[in-house]
């Protein structure tokens, strides 16, 4: 095989399952054999590495709004990762806020997901007015809750507010279905401007 | 040094002439390599430098010895070699020491660094996402869970899983500017 070029590349995602150490062993073997041999795939796999590693700093920063697991939540707290956690039942409200000391902020939804399809969830503003959505959320139907991220630079920067999250089941007509409201009241704690 | 010798042509001019370029364009060649591997089963920079070094020295001695009579499997020698090796460098039973004495001044110095990443880039690529796609690319990479795990926690299969995942570091990369 040539140094400078591969006749045969491996694919991205393949190196990355690799890296995992999630790939079966004659397959790694394979790519073992390959990365032996091929400089363009060895380059292509540091790329798959710097990419795995920006990833995992991304999301140790807490700044992407998104459904996570509480398996993602555990291993933050044993990362040493501050976690500010919010739990509502549907229709129910929570007083809350953000301080300089929280690295993630968490709110988790109670909703009973047995009978849900495809599952939105809706950021409306204090009138229920729909802001945003995340549409077609990962879900599991055994599940009692939704826990979702919210992103903890912008909350740490938001004045005191009032926002509604709406969990909206979707069916295959498009028909929605509201899951449950949760009414999150947010106290601003750290010094800036009063509105948005 | 032609660089468009192959990894076989290396062998054989470094068993039959015992040709120092020869040996030096191996080194060179085979280094980042190693130190991959070994990156991948010790995850440690350090131990994968050990790693590198060690294989290199054990391949050079069996080609100047003459004992890969196959030069086109170079690359399976040195991957049995890299097995061999990891284990020693877990058990702690190394032979580093003695064989940095007598092949040392033929080791090159690691590449310091590897590909950076655009953060803010990438923070507007994961939100580009889909929410699947999201959670499962954080779930793997931060979480490090495996496809049995998240299919768990998804409800769906762990098939689908890998589809998702695969599918979502495609759209990363492709948004990284990077080729798929």
């Amino acid at each position: 095989m040539s140094v400078t070029s591969c006749s045969d590349p491996i694919d991205a995602a393949v190196l990355a399952d690799y890296w995992r150490a999630a790939l079966p062993s004659a397959e790694e073997e394979a790519v073992e054999l390959h990365l032996l041999e091929c400089d363009r795939c060895g380059d292509r796999l540091r790329e798959t590495m710097a990419l795995a590693e920006a990833l995992r700093r991304l999301a140790r920063e807490g700044n992407l709004r998104m459904v996570v697991s509480d398996a993602f939540l555990e291993r933050a707290a044993a990362d040493g990762v501050r976690v500010r956690e919010y739990t509502v039942p549907p229709g129910g409200s929570v007083q809350c806020t953000v301080t300089a000391d929280d690295d993630l902020l968490i709110g988790r939804l109670v909703a009973d997901l047995s009978e849900a399809g495809r599952v939105d969830l809706c950021f409306c503003d204090a009138r229920g007015v729909e802001q945003g959505r995340l549409p077609d959320i990962p879900h599991n139907p055994t599940s009692d809750s939704v826990v979702f991220q919210e992103s903890i630079t912008a909350m740490k920067a938001a004045p005191t507010f009032t926002m509604i999250a709406r969990l909206v089941g979707v069916d295959e007509a498009g028909g929605e279905r509201v899951l449950g409201e949760y009414t999150f009241n947010h106290s601003r704690s750290l010094p800036g401007p009063a509105g948005w | 040094m032609d660089v468009e010798l192959t990894d076989a042509d290396l062998v054989r001019q470094i068993g039959a002439e015992r040709d120092s370029n020869a040996e030096a364009e191996l080194f060179r060649r085979m280094a980042p390599r190693l130190r991959l591997y070994g990156l991948r089963h010790l995850r440690d920079p350090h131990a994968a430098e050990d790693l590198a070094q060690q294989v290199l020295i054990t391949t050079l001695e069996a080609l100047r010895a003459g004992r890969l009579r196959e030069p086109e499997k170079l690359a399976s020698f040195m991957l049995g070699t890299c097995r061999m090796t990891v284990l020693e460098l877990r058990r702690g039973a190394h032979r580093r020491e003695r064989l940095l004495a007598q092949f040392g001044a033929d080791l090159l110095p690691a590449s310091s660094s590897g590909p950076r990443v655009d953060h803010d880039q990438l923070l507007r690529c994961v939100r580009n996402l889909k929410e699947r796609e999201r959670t499962v690319v954080v779930m793997t990479f931060y979480d490090e869970q495996a496809g049995a795990e998240v299919a768990r926690f998804l409800g769906i299969s762990e098939a689908n899983v890998r589809v998702i995942r695969h599918r979502a570091i495609r759209e990363l990369r492709a948004c990284m500017g990077v080729a798929a």
